[in-house]
């Protein structure tokens, strides 16, 4: 494999892009399983808290394997990305629409 | 298993660097985490014969309750049915009250009610031991005694660290895996040794460690989870106010179906489930509110020693099950699971046992990851033509024999004094009397560096441990003995660390110059 070889000498752009937008991820997929499984009244019924316990995993994975990317400025722009897909995918259920923002 | 060799230097750095900025305090997390697995009966050990009556019988709790309303009015926003009296638990009725002029931020204080033989209400505000919420604490905050909302964050970012370290830690091993795993290499070269026994415990207890890193994030970022889900998704609108015409409120007409009432109506609903309390209150809207809390040994508990069930306050029926094993849906079970693995509060005291070594075998894992640290980092400088070690190594070193057996021998002086302070004791007592054990020995380890002063601190954390037994014995007149497996655990601790001072007293005499295990160059 002609892959550039890993250090640990960037870790800090990687480990900031995990840390943020591993987090960005994980409250959109959390989003997601909330809408698939059905999260109606409040959070604090058994489905919504199955919803927040999902944001764990997610966040300490991405954390734990971002720095498997090349750069801190790679790490940045996949995990950027991907958060769009899961953002747009959470817009498309509707489950945005009473953002208080 | 075949991992590239640059990602396996790379995931070497990283472990080693989340390692040694967290060990400290999971060491204190896990040390403090086992001994809460018997929080029950350390609180029995510890607490005190205390001067109320005999608990009324359970019929006659209306009675009680009735007194305690009359002249304490401020106890029917809720009030607790203790069915299970021991020394832990001392009184059929009571209830929490925040200090005078002080709001939901100020210290609440708990009273405890019982009948006099003359049928008058006797009230004490002497309860139970703090000892055991004290390590508790300590093991929620990492050892941090520092202000609730300010020490969670930072347990969080040591509960990610440790989730970093649990998988890069895996990554490293993954390529010598099969090699390494069954091997303990106890010969000449000692870091080879102490690098196998950190493996297989990191191996072994894997699963363990996914659990407490996974659910101790939760535990520390839950409020920032739900804010971050409320502020963003849409049904979240509904949860203030939205909730439509509310039902009329019933008000204080209705009185609350009496505790012996509730107690055979939910043996008949939920046979198997033992109620050990009962909570009585009133919501927000003045809604009378009825929770039991038991436990039922077929089933995970969401607490740490009993789990919930929401009652109908006039009938007694189950509200909500979500977390009464048996009666829940899938989603409930789910969310209890998580909490029960945590807790180890399922499968009864086999289950107990072995999360308290687990806890244990935890605690010596971030010890072991720390030593092997400084000694790699001994060789390193050496290589780079350093011949006595640098100060951060030195004070690493120091750090790694301080703070753990200042951790273990401020627990056990702490748990000890619970018999001297008697009924007059308080969590800030005891949390001053671990700190200054804590502090001191850390100091100690800090002056004397990390060879004397384990030399020095061993038998000393012995004493300490030591002293609980001793405490029962001295005590034994005021403060009758009760669960005496505290002390035998205690003792056998004891002598545990004084085998431990035997072997690190040769190997600082025989050990190898320049390792900080020597006690030649330190300085003085």
């Amino acid at each position: 494999m002609s892959a550039p070889r890993l250090t640990s000498r960037d870790w800090l752009g990687k480990a900031s892009a995990g840390l943020v937008l591993g987090f960005v991820l994980a409250l959109g997929l959390s989003g997601l399983l909330a809408w698939a499984i059905g999260v109606s009244d409040t959070f604090f019924s058994a489905r919504g808290q199955l919803a927040m316990w999902s944001m764990s995993p997610v966040w300490c994975i991405v954390l734990s394997l971002c720095f498997l990317f090349r750069s801190g400025l790679r790490a940045w722009a996949v995990l950027g990305l991907a958060s769009a897909a899961v953002w747009a995918a959470l817009y498309a259920t509707g489950m945005l629409e009473g953002m208080s923002a | 298993m075949k991992v590239r060799t640059d990602i396996v230097r790379m995931y070497k750095d990283i472990h080693g660097w989340v390692g040694i900025v967290s060990g400290l305090a999971l060491f204190v997390a896990f040390y403090a985490g086992a001994i809460t697995m018997f929080e029950e009966p350390l609180q029995r050990w510890a607490s005190p014969p205390g001067a109320l009556a005999a608990p009324v019988p359970v019929e006659r709790t209306p009675e009680l309750v009735r007194a305690v309303l009359a002249a304490h009015p401020e106890a029917a926003k809720g009030y607790q049915v203790n069915l299970q009296i021991g020394r832990e638990n001392p009184a059929r009725v009571s209830w929490q009250a925040g200090d005078r002029g002080g709001d939901e931020h100020g210290a609440r204080r708990t009273y405890y009610a019982a009948l006099g033989a003359d049928g008058k209400l006797q009230v004490e505000e002497h309860g139970p031991s703090p000892v055991a919420q004290f390590v508790d604490v300590l093991h929620q905050q990492v050892g941090l005694m520092l202000d609730h909302e300010v020490a969670m964050p930072i347990m969080g970012a040591i509960a990610l660290l440790y989730a970093i370290a649990l998988v890069s830690g895996l990554i490293v091993l993954l390529p010598s895996l099969v090699k390494d795993l069954f091997a303990l290499r106890a010969g000449k070269n000692v870091k080879r040794m102490w690098l196998d026994v950190h493996n297989l415990l990191g191996v072994f207890s894997l699963p363990f460690h996914i659990v407490m890193a996974l659910t101790a994030v939760v535990f520390a970022f839950h409020d920032q989870f739900y804010d971050a889900q409320g502020a963003t998704f849409s049904h979240a609108e509904e949860r203030p106010a939205g909730a439509g015409p509310k039902p009329p409120v019933p008000g204080d007409r209705v009185e609350p179906l009496a505790p012996a009432r509730v107690v055979r109506s939910l043996a008949r609903e939920v046979p198997g489930f033992t109620p050990v309390a009962l909570a009585y209150g009133k919501g927000r809207d003045g809604a009378l509110t009825l929770r039991a809390m038991g436990r039922d040994p077929r089933y995970g508990l969401r607490g740490p020693t009993y789990t919930l069930a929401i009652l109908d306050p006039a009938t007694g029926a189950v509200k909500n099950a979500d977390y009464l094993g048996g009666r829940q849906d899938g989603w409930g079970a789910a969310i209890t699971s998580f909490f029960a693995l945590h807790f180890g509060s399922f499968g009864g005291t086999g289950v107990r046992w072995a999360y308290f070594l687990l806890g244990l075998a935890g605690a010596f894992l971030f010890y072991t990851g720390n030593l092997l640290w400084v000694e790699s980092r001994r060789r390193r400088e050496r290589k780079a033509g350093a011949v006595t070690q640098t100060r951060s190594t030195q004070v690493l070193g120091a750090l790694t024999v301080g703070v753990p057996l200042g951790c273990i021998a401020g627990i056990s002086v702490t748990i000890a004094a619970a018999k001297l302070l008697g009924t007059g004791a308080t969590e800030p007592m005891h949390s001053l009397i671990y700190h200054a054990v804590f502090l001191g020995f850390t100091g100690w380890a800090l002056v004397r560096g990390s060879a004397r002063g384990a030399v020095e601190l061993l038998p000393a954390s012995a004493l300490a441990m030591a002293c609980i037994p001793l405490s029962s014995i001295v005590f034994a007149a005021v403060h009758p003995l009760q669960v005496p497996a505290v002390d035998i655990a205690a003792g056998a601790a004891a002598i545990a660390l004084m085998a431990a001072w035997n072997s690190t007293r040769r190997r600082v005499a025989t050990g190898p110059a320049d390792s900080v295990w020597s006690a030649g160059r330190q300085p003085a």
